[in-house]
């Protein structure tokens, strides 16, 4: 049999590997093997990620609706904000509101208190 | 996508929704509003109109053309939204007051969850001041039941105390073990916990912090006598 040498082809697919690992801090960026192993487990955790930032936002805005509600009196709570909203037929989204109540805050609560009545 | 609410921008807030007749999402139209002068510096504008296709350009007001787009992205703070200067000092007096309630409603204060500029990965909360610490009050006979124990990682090493052995021994302790329990566990929650001082008798050195009387919505925690 022929000597075959194999050329170029392992090293043009580890070279893409290493520019996407290429910010990884220390041997996660040198290394082949541990470049290989990192980039799966930085993929892995991007797919899963899109899935839960999804819901980690809807989190973070229901928490700030929920602050700037509680502040315009003792029994305003959000849940039953949330209810009279949809029970007038508000179409009014969680991360609209909550860009809202940190823009313009008294357009909020003029909103909210349409909204009791 | 503009509101019918505009407000009138004074120092820092820029933002203005342009007043239009023809909005399709809310079942009620709304006044416009003037902005009273706001706390906090927020530089917040809408999208770029280049974007937006012609027949919907007039849902934009023109203070609305360039900036970041504020519909599209959730609100995080900038460096001098946080600056340690210039956030709220509260004060509570712990007499009588019962332990965890009090804890919690701390805890809250200091992670800054009553504020709507709350953002769980920065420290937006306020500082509280504790004092009178050595009588904050336990319902039932936890003053005599509650242990509190320590280790100092040595075999044989668990040393176990009541509550009223602590409070006679470093009273403070009881209040930070309780906030530091309810404040997130990390980097973030050691540093927030800095945040909560707490005295034995009613002085405290922060007088030209000059701190506000805490906010307490919860009804049960004054011991009733």
């Amino acid at each position: 049999m022929t000597r075959i040498r194999r050329g170029y082809v392992a090293r043009r697919r580890r070279t893409k590997i290493r520019l996407f690992a290429s910010t990884f801090r220390g041997t996660h960026s040198r290394l082949t093997r541990t470049t290989i192993q990192q980039k799966i487990r930085a993929l892995v955790s991007a797919h899963r990620d899109r899935g839960r930032q999804k819901r980690s936002f809807r989190r973070l805005w229901i928490t700030r609706i929920n602050a700037a509600i509680r502040e315009m009196g003792v029994s305003y709570i959000y849940s039953i904000s949330i209810n009279d909203l949809y029970k007038r037929q508000l179409l009014l989204n969680r991360k609209i509101l909550a860009q809202i109540a940190i823009s313009n805050t008294n357009c909020l609560y003029m909103i909210s208190n349409k909204i009791i009545k | 996508m503009a509101l019918p609410c505009s407000s009138h921008s004074t120092l820092h807030s820029k933002l203005t929704f342009g007043s239009t007749s023809k909005t399709p999402f809310l079942g009620f139209t709304l006044k416009p509003t003037t902005l009273s002068l706001t706390q906090k510096p927020l530089q917040v504008r809408s999208q770029d109109l280049s974007i937006v296709p012609q027949e919907q350009r007039w849902m934009f007001a023109d203070d609305e053309i360039s900036g970041p787009d504020i519909w599209n992205k959730t609100w995080y703070p900038k460096a001098s939204d946080h600056i340690n200067t210039d956030k709220k000092w509260y004060i509570v007096d712990a007499t009588d007051k019962v332990l965890g309630r009090l804890s919690s409603t701390i805890a809250n204060y200091i992670r800054g969850k009553n504020l709507v500029t709350y953002t769980p990965s920065v420290d937006m909360g306020a500082f509280v001041i504790v004092v009178n610490a050595e009588k904050v009050a336990v319902s039932g006979k936890k003053r005599t039941q509650k242990l509190y124990r320590r280790h100092s990682g040595r075999p044989g090493g668990m040393t176990v105390e009541t509550f009223d052995q602590l409070q006679q021994r470093i009273p403070e302790r009881i209040i930070e073990h309780a906030v530091r329990g309810m404040l997130p566990k990390g980097r973030l929650g050691r540093a927030l916990f800095n945040h909560l001082k707490v005295y034995k008798g009613p002085d405290h050195p922060h007088e030209a912090q000059t701190p506000i009387d805490l906010p307490i919505r919860d009804k049960r925690i004054q011991i009733q006598r």
